[in-house]
Parts: structure tokens; sequence; C-alpha cells
């Protein structure tokens, strides 16, 4: 992350393939975006405004992976134009859910998803915008926070590294003083391999973190998995990998495993668990 | 807490607890204690006794807590539950201070403390040794934490005997416990009809008094001790070989099983966050948009983080392993050196709350199992504790100011005299603080610098005159980017001196031995003034300084200088150009056939920690033991006075013991992988 960008620095916010909750976290500031605007002058943001640009960019806001031929082209478009690119949500910095197709038989799903198939122009893979070019930064979550937007934009006015912890969603369940759903409730919880970030919600509320943030620094998969197959049957915690992370290498052998299970690929049938 | 004599023990039926409980609303506090909550004992505001957990027991495992109900109307028929009590004595987050900025002028407002009254209801004697311990840890330092101090001053001690323990509890090993002895206002042991009550202080003799209870019958004393006995004895045989632990464990520190618990540890920091004791904080900042107020609040941090040890350009424990080991060996070694106690009181917390069931009692057996009788201990490498650390002298090397700097604990501001580039990545920040303490400032000292919405950053004082200070930096990070941005006239926070420094009288009458890597001669460079102030009372002097390149060498006027001025000036470079006449090499090339046999040089060495490892190296070989020997070593800072914890190297805080330690005193720790 470099210093302090200009006085009003020249803001976009895109998507690739995505489902726009992530740039809507821009819109949920509300008392912010005043200010914001104030500051920074949003230049392409079709979620908000008609008006568009071509940039260039100081600060280029991606949602969303790379699905197809275009949005590949595209982002590396773009990254020619934008000084600072930070990839906002799961799909852009994991590849979201919709890689899971990576592990699946992609002509296949296309035929049983849309009636016309031949329409659809797809890549056999969702990936990460950080696969394809430079990310100089990436706010976590599906969708992101706004306190780490807000953190983000902040820190660049500023010119601070912005303070993005990369501990785990345990650190802000205990700080909030919830009850480990893992430990007390039995549930199958990924909040120790998961980036914080998201104020450790589910635990609030007594449900087990699916990570939607990903894996955080030292996701140590295999002793959880191990600990967690100790009462359930592993096909069960292979699929808790098989998210909107799932093709984030630290949960790409347990996600493969459940896609393939699921589809047959390894010749165990159908949904072998069901 | 006043200990009072020790009173009969009186009896008050379990009807009767409300009294207790109004009695302590009416002193006006507020009480805190146990309630089931989301399938767990969590301590939490009790208004009346109905909101204890009736019938409710616990059941605990390695990785595994379950509450169960019970047909008992016992309130206290559990062991300990995931939250200590530092929640309230050392919350999760204190707001610090309220650091604002307008235009080039900083201020810098401590937070009020003013902790409500409590009184906690149903601490174990784990608990209160954890009290105890925390005193110690954020009380009784060289620098105290207010916060704390008041929280704790603020809230009364309600202690409850254990009649039972669980699996995980291992208290009796670790000498806190089952039986409450000391540190409570009030002790209650429940049996199956009310409580034996007892006093431990004045306010719990005044609390007793008020609620006029009759006596205990003799049957219901003998059930206290029973009850007690009973929990000790389930503990028999699942405790830790505490007797020598702390030396053993400090033998162990390249045993493989650190490598086989890293695999298993997902380094996710909740044993350190559900231990009573663990005490590691980290200042964040919320700042508004333009960094005008920037709010900054003190949190919960853990070693297993993964920022915890970095610095700018590396992190110091990178692995799950090198954290692990941390974590262990300071809870149950370096923690002796540094507060006189172990940092364990075997509530088991650590235990029940892993999600992956680590259990610190088969780690530490598989670890630094009691040697095997009558065989003797193999001898031990292991660095010295914090009694054999003492106060270096040190002269300031300004003679116009007082010898013994005032610690000061709060920022005060700055003004910036001018910011002037040195080499391509470093530069002098010159400042005028306008508390003229911090112009105490000895060689190799630091001062913490402040900007509002930044963290604060530990930058050595690279000389003193003229009413400044003279810093000089690299702009490694954002933070001391944002230095070279300062226009003069703007102010920053300042706060200092801090740490340690050279210990000049050390050289007195002696050859002196400078050796600097790279930026590592900005904090020699006050030991060099201070030596040049007084040249004729020191024997040969030499500075050996190696860098990079001949351009990223420091104050190029001044190596001439020296070189005039009694100094003898080696340096040599990585990587040359064709302008370049001098040697290429590293630094040690220039200590290589030197010999100060018998003349008890002393050498003061800083720069990057390999290469201080190869210049002790040399210079041990040329005949300077490792007691003369002074190494200034480098570490996360955040507090600067001790109490964040960041900064450690087995029993050291960098901040406070150090930065500038002898080889002798960092022993084996000095160089090793992962500290």
């Amino acid at each position: 992350m470099e210093a302090a960008v200009g006085a009003k620095p020249r803001v976009g916010v895109v998507k690739l393939a995505s489902c726009d909750g992530c740039q809507l976290t821009l819109l949920d500031l509300e008392e912010q975006l005043l200010p914001l605007t104030e500051r920074f002058e949003l230049i392409e943001f079709p979620e908000a405004t008609s008006r568009r640009s071509t940039g260039p960019y100081d600060v280029l806001l991606v949602e969303g992976s790379v699905s197809t031929r275009e949005q590949l082209e595209e982002i590396i478009h773009l990254r020619s134009q934008t000084r600072l690119l930070v990839t906002i949500g799961a799909c852009a910095n994991a590849g979201g859910i919709q890689a899971l197709r990576n592990w699946a038989d992609e002509p296949a799903w296309r035929a049983a998803v849309y009636p016309t198939p031949d329409y659809i122009e797809s890549l056999a893979t969702s990936t990460p915008v950080a696969e394809h070019v430079q990310v100089d930064a990436e706010l976590r979550g599906c969708p992101i926070d706004p306190r780490q937007l807000l953190e983000l934009l902040t820190a660049l006015r500023i010119g601070r590294r912005p303070q993005l912890d990369g501990e785990s969603v345990c650190l802000e369940c205990k700080r909030r003083g919830n009850v480990c759903v893992l430990v007390a409730g039995g549930q199958p919880c990924l909040g120790p391999l998961t980036q914080t970030g998201c104020g450790a919600i589910c635990p609030a509320y007594g449900r087990a973190c699916y990570a939607c943030f990903g894996p955080r620094e030292q996701a140590n998969v295999p002793s959880l998995h191990g600990w967690l197959g100790r009462e359930l049957p592993q096909v069960q915690v292979d699929r808790l990998f098989a998210g909107f992370n799932a093709w984030s290498p630290p949960f790409r052998d347990p996600a493969a495993r459940a896609v393939r299970r699921a589809h047959g690929r390894d010749g165990a049938g159908d949904d072998a668990d069901a | 807490m006043v200990t009072a004599a020790p009173q009969r023990p009186a009896f008050l039926p379990r009807g009767e607890l409300d009294r207790l409980l109004d009695l302590l609303h009416e002193d006006g506090r507020t009480v805190i204690g146990p309630i089931a909550r989301d399938g767990a004992i969590v301590y939490d505001e009790i208004r009346s006794a109905a909101e204890l957990p009736a019938g409710w027991t616990d059941e605990q495992a390695p990785g595994r807590y379950r509450l169960n109900r019970t047909d008992s109307p016992r309130l206290f028929n559990y062991t300990v539950g995931p939250q200590g009590w530092k929640r309230y004595t050392q919350p999760p987050r204190v707001p610090l201070a309220t650091a604002t900025r307008d235009g080039a002028t900083v201020s810098f407002e401590p937070a009020v403390s003013e902790p409500q009254r409590l009184a906690f209801l149903g601490v174990r004697a784990c608990e209160i040794a954890a009290l105890l311990v925390q005193d110690r840890v954020l009380a009784a330092g060289p620098f105290a934490d207010d916060d704390f101090r008041a929280r704790r001053a603020n809230a009364m001690v309600i202690a409850v005997q254990c009649t039972r323990a669980g699996s995980t509890c291992f208290c009796t090993s670790m000498g806190t416990g089952p039986e409450v002895t000391d540190g409570y206002d009030l002790v209650l042991t429940e049996l199956d009809d009310g409580f034996v009550v007892g006093a431990g202080s004045q306010a719990g003799e005044r609390l007793l008094s008020q609620l006029a209870p009759a006596a205990a019958s003799k049957a219901q004393q003998q059930a206290v001790t029973d009850g007690v006995a009973a929990a000790r004895a389930t503990m028999a045989d699942q405790g830790v070989a505490a007797e020598g632990l702390p030396a053993r464990l400090m033998d162990r520190l390249d045993h493989p099983r650190w490598a086989e618990v890293a695999d298993r540890c997902l380094a996710c920091a909740n044993c350190t966050m559900v231990c009573p004791t663990c005490f590691c904080t980290s200042v964040g900042n919320v700042s508004d948009l333009d960094g005008a107020t920037n709010q900054t609040e003190r949190r919960w941090d853990s070693c297993f983080n993964g920022d915890f040890a970095r610095v700018a350009g590396g992190n110091f424990r990178p692995r799950r392993q090198d954290r692990y080991r941390q974590w262990l060996t300071h809870k149950f070694a370096t923690w002796h050196d540094q507060f006189g106690t172990s940092g364990c009181v075997g509530c088991g917390r650590c235990i029940a709350w892993c999600p992956v069931g680590i259990d610190v009692r088969e780690e530490l057996a598989a670890i630094a199992p009691p040697y095997e009788e009558p065989a003797a201990p193999p001898p031990a490498i292991r660095p010295p504790s914090l009694d054999a650390l003492v106060p270096l002298p040190m002269v300031s090397y300004s003679p116009s100011v007082a010898q013994e700097p005032a610690f000061r604990a709060d920022t005060s501001v700055a003004t910036v005299r001018a910011v002037a580039g040195e080499t391509a990545d470093t530069f002098m920040l010159w400042l005028q603080p306008d508390d003229e303490g911090l112009l105490a400032a000895r060689p190799g000292q630091f001062v913490m610098v402040d900007q509002p919405g930044f963290s604060p950053v530990p930058i050595s004082v690279s000389r003193v005159a003229d009413g400044a200070l003279w810093l000089t930096v690299r702009a490694a990070g954002a933070a001391t980017q944002a230095f070279t941005t300062l226009q003069p006239g703007a102010q920053v926070g300042l706060r200092g001196p801090l740490g340690r420094g050279w210990p000049i009288d050390r050289a007195l009458g002696r050859d002196v031995v400078i050796v600097a890597g790279g930026i590592g001669l900005a904090p020699l460079r006050p030991a060099l003034d201070a030596v040049l102030a007084q040249r004729d009372r020191f024997g040969d002097v030499l500075l050996a300084y190696g860098a990079r390149t001949p351009a990223d060498r420091l104050y190029l006027p001044e190596l001439d200088a020296w070189a005039h001025a009694g100094v003898e000036v080696a340096q040599i470079v990585d990587r040359a150009g064709p302008e370049w006449l001098g040697q290429v090499g590293v630094v040690t090339q220039l200590l290589d056939r030197r010999d100060w046999k018998g003349r008890q040089a002393v050498a003061f060495v800083c720069g990057p920690e390999r290469m201080m490892q190869a210049t002790v190296s040399t210079l041990r070989t040329a005949g300077i033991t490792r007691r003369r020997i002074f190494v200034s070593m480098e570490r996360h800072m955040d507090c600067g006075v001790g109490i964040c914890g960041h900064c450690q190297i087995g029993p050291f805080f960098v901040c406070r013991d150090g930065p500038v330690f002898t080889v002798a005193e960092l022993g084996d720790l000095f160089g090793r992988e992962g500290m």
C-alpha cells in the first residue's frame, strides 16, 4: 500500500463475475457517503451513477472473479489504468462460490443451468483477480465489511497502512465474549482458520463461522479438518471448505474432494454421504 | 485489600445470599458473577441470586466443554468457564487517548479511566492467583498500568471454594489451589443448604458483621475441609511437574516436539484469550476521514498472531512452532524471570478451549519431563535470569542535562525543525521537544514518535544537540514514510527517552570498538559523541562500519571528522562502483586480524541480527569477552515500557530491559531463530 494519494483521488468501482453485494457496501455507508464524495472523486460506479469513465484511476475497487474471456481482457486493461487496485469480496479475492466449477465438468453444468447454453460463453474456471494481475490490497468477506471499507478509504486519505488484521475470527469472538460454538456447542466452526474483519457476527448469534472472509495467515486446515473428522464424516467436513473461498489455496484440497464426490468424479457416485 | 485476623467461620443459608448482594448494591457496587449463557458459565452482571446458575454443572476435556443440568440446588457446582476476570480488570478494549491534528498542530489527550465499583462473585482460587499475577505484571513493574490499577482497586473479591475439580484442572501442581488462602474479601464454600463464609479483609469483615450470620457448625466446617480435599484428590494424577520446570523447558528450545505440536496448533490464539494471565495488547486507531481526530484503543492481542512479532522488513516469529514455543516458554519459564512467579495458575482453560484439544500438560510432559533420578541434570545452557540484569551505567553526553532522565508515560509534543535526506532510503528528523526531559536521552536510548492516525514508531536517538533530538529514520513503512512529508514547524508526538542504552562508563580507560551495519550507525553515533566529548578518557577507539554500497553510508562528513578527532574509521561495503577505493566485503573483515587480548576492550555493536552474530563471533576470537560486547536488539515495540508484550526475547522485554544487552546476558537466545 502506498502513501497518501492526491488531494481528491479518482476512484472507480467495477465488477466482474459477482452479485454486486460488495459494491453495495459502499452505498450502505450512508452517513459517510457525502463526506466520502467530498474527498474522493467517484468517476466510475455503475451501481450508483450513470456517469462512466475509462480511467485512469488512483484507486480501483474490483468486485467479482474472472469468469469470461471479456473479463480477463477487461481486468488486464483496468490494471494498466490504475495506481492502486483493491479487490473486494470473496469472488475477486478467491474466485467466489462460482469457482466450485473449477473442479467440475463446466459444459455439463452450463447445460444444466441455462436453457440455451449456447448463448453462454464462459471460461472453464472462475479465478481470483490476483491470478491475472497484480493486486495491491484486498478486502475480504462475502460481502465485505463496511468498517473495513471505511478503514481502507480512510487509510488511503491519511497515508497509513490500512488496519486489516490477519488474525483469526476467534480473537474477536473472545473479545466480544461469545461462547465458543465449537468447544461448547460442538458445531463445526471454521473461525480458527478464518481471517477476521467481520466482527465475529455468526458466532455472536450462535452459528458456526463458514469462512466467508477466507483463510487467514497460517491457516492450519489439516489439523482442524482432522479434529472435526472425529465426530463428522469426512465428506461433511470437506464440504465446509467448498464455499465462497473454495479456490483459495489452503481450502482447495477438501473443497476439491467435496465437489468431486458430489458429482461422482471419483467414481463414488452422487452425494455418497447423503 | 487489607488482611484481617481470621474470624470464626459463619454459615449463611442459601436463601440469604440475596442479603449479601443487597449489601454490595448498597455499597454502590455492580456485582459480576457467573451465569449460564450459550452453553457455558460466563461472568456478567448479577442483580439477584436467582440469576446464578442453580443446578448447572460442567464437564470439561481437551477441546470440549459442556454444561449439564442436575437436581442439585447448588449455585456454584462447576469449575471455571471460558472467561477469566481479566475481562473486567484488563478489558478486551480500552480507550487510550484521542490524538488530533489541526494543520501542523497535534495534540494527545489521554483517556480518563473511571472504572465502576464492582464486586466479583464466585472467584476461584486459581482465579485469585491470576489476579495476583496480573498485579505483578501490570502494576508492580517500573511502569504501572493506571487503568488496570484503578479497576483492580475498585473490585471486591468474593471467592468461592472449589469442592470439585474438572479433568482439565491442575491448580494443585501450580500451587494456586484448590483452597482459597489469600487475596479475597469474603470466601464462600457451598454446601447443600448454604454457605460457610469467612472474611479475608477488613472490608470483608464489615460485610460479614452486617450479614450477622450464625457460626458454622463443626460438621459444616468439616464439610468445607472435605470438599476442598475432594477437589484436590481429583487433581492428583492430572498435573504438570512444575518443580524445576522453567530450567528444563529452557533447556529444550530445540526439542522436535515444537514442530510436532505446531502441526496440530491452529495459531488461533484461543489459549491466550482465555488465559487469565495473558496480558499482551496492541493499539489500534479509529480515525475520521481526514485523520483529524483519532481515537486510539488498546485491545487484547496474542503472540500467536502473524503481526505480533513483525517489524518493517521481517517477522521474528514466522512459524507456528515459534509462536507456540514463545507462548509455552513464556508462560511456564521466563515469566518466573520477569515477574517472580509462573504465568500459569493451572485453571485449564487453554486445554478446554483449544479448538483442537492441545493439552499443555501433555506438551510439557513430552518436551520437558522431569529429569530421571539420580542422574544429575545436564549442564543447562540457558539465559541468565533478569536478576543478573543490572542497570548499566550510562553517561549523558550532554553534560548540561541532568544525569537521570525522568521516565515519561505520556506523549508530549515536539516541533519539527527540519527533515533532510541522508541516503536514498534514510532521512534525518530534527525535533525540538516541548518537554526538555526528552533531551536527557542517553546514548542508545530511543523514543516513540507518534503521529495522529498512525502507530507510534520506535526510533533510536542519533544525537542530542542544541535543544533538539536528531533521529535517523529509514522510510520502511507508511508511518516512517509520512515523516518525510513533514514541514518545518509541524508537530509530532514524542514519548521517552526509553530503554537501556550503551554503558559508556564501562569503556572508560579502555579501548572502544564500535561496529555498525548500515543504519545501525544511528544509535551508535551518540556513543561516539560521548567518547569524543572526553576523548582522553578512553584508549584506542575503532569504528568499523559496513554498508551495502558507498551511497548507503550515513553521516559521510562526520566519518571524516571522526577520523581526524582520534577515531580509527574503517569502512567496507558489500557492493561498490568504480569510484570506491576502499574495501569490499562484510564488516567482520575489518576485524579479522585485530587483537584485543588482555586489553579489556569494550565493543558496541548495532546492525542486522545476522551481522551482529558474525561480528560477535569475530570479536570474541579477537579477545573481547561476551560481558564486554554490547549489542542493540531490534524487536516489534508498541508500548515501549514492558506491558504490551510484543518485544520479548526469552525473559527480556527489549524495550525496557534493552535494547542494549551484553552478549552474555542474551546467552543462548542471541541470534536464535524464531525468538
